[in-house]
Parts: C-alpha cells; sequence; structure tokens
C-alpha cells in the first residue's frame, strides 16, 4: 500500500508554517526528522496528567509514570525484536550509546595491541569514540574501504581477521551520505566468526526500514529517538549477556543496588546503564513513535523512501552538473537498493551556496559533511550536499528540489 | 531574504576574484580553512615601511561568501594599520560586503579571510 503522504503530513504541525513565504519542503530528515501530534502530546500529556520521578515513588503518580516509562521500553524492544525490554538501554542519542560501548566494554577489554575495524563510511559517532579508544589503549584502528559506488570492500575484512587481534567491528548498518546499505549480516557472521565483538550503528537504519536485532547478528545496536519522529532521546540495545558482565559506564543515583562508604554495587541490566533521573517524557514520546511509525508499516516506509528516491535520481538526472554521491545501479545496470538519501555535488558550485539558495524556497537540505569527513576524504570532495527523504515527503517535494536546484544554476552557473 | 546575498556585486567578486593569486616576498602568508564546510584560503601579504598593508593577494576555494569576502578584503584592508586590522570584525565585513546580513551558519564564510589575515600576523610576528 502507498503511502497516504498528504494524510501524514496532516499529523505534523510543522508543516502548517511556511518558510520565506514558501511551503516547507524538509529534506533533511537524515539530521533529524519533525514530530508528529502523537508524539508531542505523550509528552505533553506526561507532564501534564502524569509527570513524576520513575522507580523511586512509593505514590500513585511515581507508579504511573514508572509503568509509562517502562511501556515504552517494552515497546522499542518489540520495535527492533530485541529478546528482552531489559536489553533496552535509554542514552541521549546513539552517539552516546556508541560511546557507552566504547567506554565501558572497551575500557575492560581492549589491550595494546588489539585492533578495531570501522569501514570508511561511518558517521563521527561510530568513528570518533573507536578511534580514541585505540588510541587510549595503543589498539590499532583498521578501516574497511569504500568504493566509489559507495560499496564496502568485504574482501578487506577476513586478512584483518586473521592474525586473531581483532576484538571489535564496527559498522554503519546505513550509510548517511552514500545511501548505501552495507551488508551487515555478513560483516557479522565474519567478525563473529573470528571472535570479534558486533557494534552496528543503526541511527539512519532503524528509523527508515524494519530492524530485527536478532537477524542482523549484532552484538550492539544504537539509534537516536530524534531521528524517528520522536524527542532527542537514543536507545542502545545490547546482548543481554554482554551487558549483564560490562562495568557500568556512568555513576550515579538509580544504577546501584547498595552504596556503603568504601563500595558499591550495581543495579541489574539495564538500570546499571541508566545513571540519574532519566528523560521520562522523551522515552514515553519515543514509545509514542513507535507507535505511530508501526500503525504506518516499516516495510512500507521502506517501500515509499525506494520509491522516492529513485524518483529523485531520476529527475537530477536532468541536470548534468549535478552528481550523485554513490552508484544508483549494480554490477548489471539494475537499480540498488538505496536509503532515501541522495547527496550530491555541483559543478564549481558550494554546498553551502546551494543551500543558501534552496532555503529561500523553503526548502531544507543539510550542506557540509555530515559528520563524515574521513568518507568525504576518500571521496576527494571538502562537502556535499544532501536531501534526505521521510513519510511525510512526495513527488511533490522531488518537483521542487528539482526547480530550484534549475534556479540555483541560473544565479551561479558560469 | 538570502537571494540577497547572490546579487551582482558579490557574484561578480566570487566569478572574477581581484587580487587572486599568491604574492612574492610577502610578510604574510598562511593557509587557513573551514573544515565544516571545505572552504580554504591561501592569503599572502606585504607590509609597507611604515608597518601599514601594502598588498594582499589571495587564492583558495570555497562558496560564494568566503570567496567575494576574500577579494573584496584584498582591497578593503589595503593601507590600514596592523591595529585597524586588529580591531576589525563581523560589522566590518558585512560593511564591506555591500551590507549583507548574514545568517549564523554563514558567518563563518565571510569571515575567513579576515581571521586568516589576524593568524597569519601573529604567526609573522607584526601582531
Amino acid at each position: 500500500m502507498p503511502l497516504d503522504v498528504a494524510a501524514i503530513r496532516q499529523e505534523f504541525p510543522i508543516f502548517e508554517r511556511k518558510i520565506n513565504g514558501k511551503r516547507l519542503v524538509f529534506l533533511d530528515s537524515a539530521a533529524s526528522s519533525q514530530k508528529p501530534r502523537a508524539v508531542i502530546g505523550a509528552m505533553m500529556h506526561t507532564y501534564m496528567h502524569g509527570y513524576a520521578n520513575v522507580h523511586r515513588g512509593l505514590y500513585t503518580l511515581a507508579e504511573e509514570a514508572t509503568a509509562a516509562y517502562e511501556e515504552a521500553r517494552a515497546k522499542i524492544a518489540r520495535f527492533i525484536n530485541a529478546a528482552d525490554p531489559a536489553e533496552i538501554v535509554n542514552v541521549r542519542n546513539a552517539t552516546e550509546g556508541l560511546n557507552l560501548v566504547a567506554y565501558s566494554w572497551g575500557e575492560a577489554h581492549i589491550q595494546a595491541g588489539d585492533r578495531i575495524v570501522i569501514t570508511e563510511l561511518e558517521h563521527h559517532a561510530n568513528l570518533v569514540p573507536w578511534q580514541q579508544l585505540a588510541l587510549r589503549k595503543g589498539a590499532e584502528l583498521a578501516y574497511i574501504p569504500v568504493d566509489e559506488a559507495g560499496e564496502l570492500d568485504l574482501n578487506a575484512l577476513p586478512p584483518l581477521l586473521a592474525d586473531g587481534r581483532t576484538k571489535i567491528v564496527a559498522c554503519s548498518v546505513m550509510s548517511n551520505v552514500l545511501s548505501a546499505l552495507p551488508p551487515v549480516t555478513q560483516v557479522a557472521e565474519i567478525a563473529h566468526d573470528a571472535g570479534a565483538l558486533v557494534v552496528m550503528d543503526g541511527a539512519q537504519a532503524v528509523p527508515h526500514q524494519p530492524v530485527d536485532v536478532q537477524a542482523l547478528g549484532a552484538d550492539f545496536l544504537a539509534f537516536s529517538g530524534h531521528k524517528m519522529c520522536g524527542p532527542g532521546v537514543g536507545v542502545l540495545w545490547g546482548r543481554y549477556d554482554l551487558l549483564d558482565a560490562m562495568p557500568p559506564f556512568l555513576y550515579g543515583g538509580d544504577m546501584i543496588r547498595t552504596v556503603k562508604h568504601d563500595y558499591a554495587k550495581w543495579n541489574e541490566v539495564p538500570y546499571k546503564f541508566e545513571a540519574g533521573t532519566p528523560a521520562i517524557a522523551e522515552v514515553i514520546g519515543l514509545g509514542a513513535a513507535v507507535d505511530f511509525l508501526n500503525a504506518i508499516g516499516m516495510e512500507a516506509i521502506h517501500a515509499h523512501e525506494q520509491e522516492i528516491v529513485n524518483y529523485a535520481l531520476a529527475r537530477l538526472a536532468e541536470l548534468p552538473m549535478v552528481h550523485v554521491l554513490g552508484s544508483g545501479k549494480g554490477e548489471r545496470g539494475e537499480l540498488r537498493e538505496r536509503s532515501g538519501v541522495v547527496s550530491f555535488w555541483m559543478d564549481n558550485i558550494h554546498p553551502h551556496d546551494i543551500a543558501t539558495i534552496l532555503d529561500d524556497e523553503g526548502i531544507c537540505i543539510r550542506a557540509g559533511h555530515h559528520c563524515a569527513q574521513p568518507l568525504h576524504e576518500c571521496l576527494n570532495l571538502p562537502a556535499s550536499a544532501r536531501a534526505s527523504f521521510y513519510i511525510y515527503n512526495d513527488r511533490d517535494d522531488v518537483d521542487a528540489l528539482i526547480e530550484a536546484l534549475h534556479k540555483v544554476v541560473k544565479i551561479l552557473g558560469k | 531574504m538570502s537571494s540577497d546575498l547572490y546579487r551582482e556585486q558579490l557574484l561578480d567578486h566570487y566569478h572574477n576574484p581581484d587580487h587572486f593569486g599568491v604574492l612574492d616576498d610577502a610578510d604574510v602568508d598562511i593557509e587557513m580553512d573551514n573544515p565544516t564546510c571545505g572552504d580554504m584560503i591561501h592569503l599572502t601579504a606585504r607590509l609597507d615601511s611604515t608597518g601599514r598593508i601594502a598588498e594582499v593577494m589571495f587564492e583558495g576555494q570555497g562558496c560564494v561568501i568566503s570567496m567575494a569576502s576574500a577579494s573584496m578584503f584584498t582591497e578593503h584592508v589595503k593601507g590600514k594599520t596592523l591595529e585597524e586590522v586588529a580591531a576589525m570584525g563581523l560589522a566590518e565585513i558585512q560593511e564591506m560586503m555591500g551590507g549583507v546580513k548574514l545568517s549564523m551558519g554563514r558567518v563563518k564564510c565571510a569571515l575567513l579571510p579576515l581571521n586568516a589575515m589576524k593568524e597569519g600576523l601573529k604567526e609573522s610576528g607584526d601582531l
């Protein structure tokens, strides 16, 4: 069933406003998505009718807040097919989730001479924590290279695992720049065969396609609520046995079982990793976002984005000075499966200027390196422009983009 | 309206920049970039016997704002004392660019040549 985009847009109050007198065309959901009434309402309801601190109070309101908070955790767990809600750790964002693994598991297990393998297409969030862990420990950081078409060179992985020194393999499930969907299940299989831990960055994938952590074969998966119609919270999913054996990342209230003058014992998973008062209303809001996305259907969302992105690629081909990053076609010329992201550059026109002129038309795109500087280095580009699509975008938005790019060429083309 | 940024005057400087190139025997010779957007400038300058800016040239790549700002800057700072350069800020750069109002995200682009000059003068020991 195709998405009823007009009806979906009605659910997002932000589309009532105009930008520079024009209809808002929001093409930057890969950075952060807009919020539907259901999510805003769930948070407002919490604050107006059901707010108290969780896991502490013995009064009705506290018990209600705790139940709503834990119900949201269970929804999030079902959304990614986690085996147990206890495997869901609420954090600030995907970045914090990945840092949690790097600091907790990494500090405990990585030693001098070990190796950490990541890919060249990683967002800084799944790169800098590993780079810095490697530097702290005197470990080696190695990259699986990416070719011009945006494909991972999987042949590079087995040699990096052969000597048994690799302890962690970290990989994005979906690139935030190249639109590529790396073969992560294969990466996980190869890495596990060599005894390495597999950490996946799901920030781009979880909002846009069905994700089943058990089928992925990952040990950890981090993602952000704010990219999936939810508020500013994030999630770390980890296998229970791993989380259970890991030391805490942050210390304080709620993460302890008992505290004496000179020692403390830790609470059980996941509370061991949720020190201090969590973002209660936001987690409840993320639960509402999960309900909202489930009602539309993740398969339908993925299919919708494929359709929009292929339409965008076809229309961008009308502009010869536009060059799309990553190939849209496979070896036999077949259309490749892509996420709803199109990054591009234009001959002799800086991405900043593209973004500014598009803004005049009410069109929001990202311009820069999209937190993927090493990837842009590989592609020999200082920066690029990126349009990303979600449930509230349709062909009209693509047409508006193309028309505005013609204007860019008219103003800035030599 | 941001289209204001793309008025004829700035586009002229962008497409046909003034003093594009590198000075020989420069007192100031510096490369600076905006890593967040990939704008890059190589600025060279000579001082006269009284310590004022005598000549400035630049080369580089970047957006309309950074490149037009650099082109206009090479003329604008000629004859200024180093104290005058040190005191320059965003207001003067916006004025220099014909009174444009820059959004927060574009301020860094416009300031790239000025920041390069200040840094270059520091490196050369003149400031």
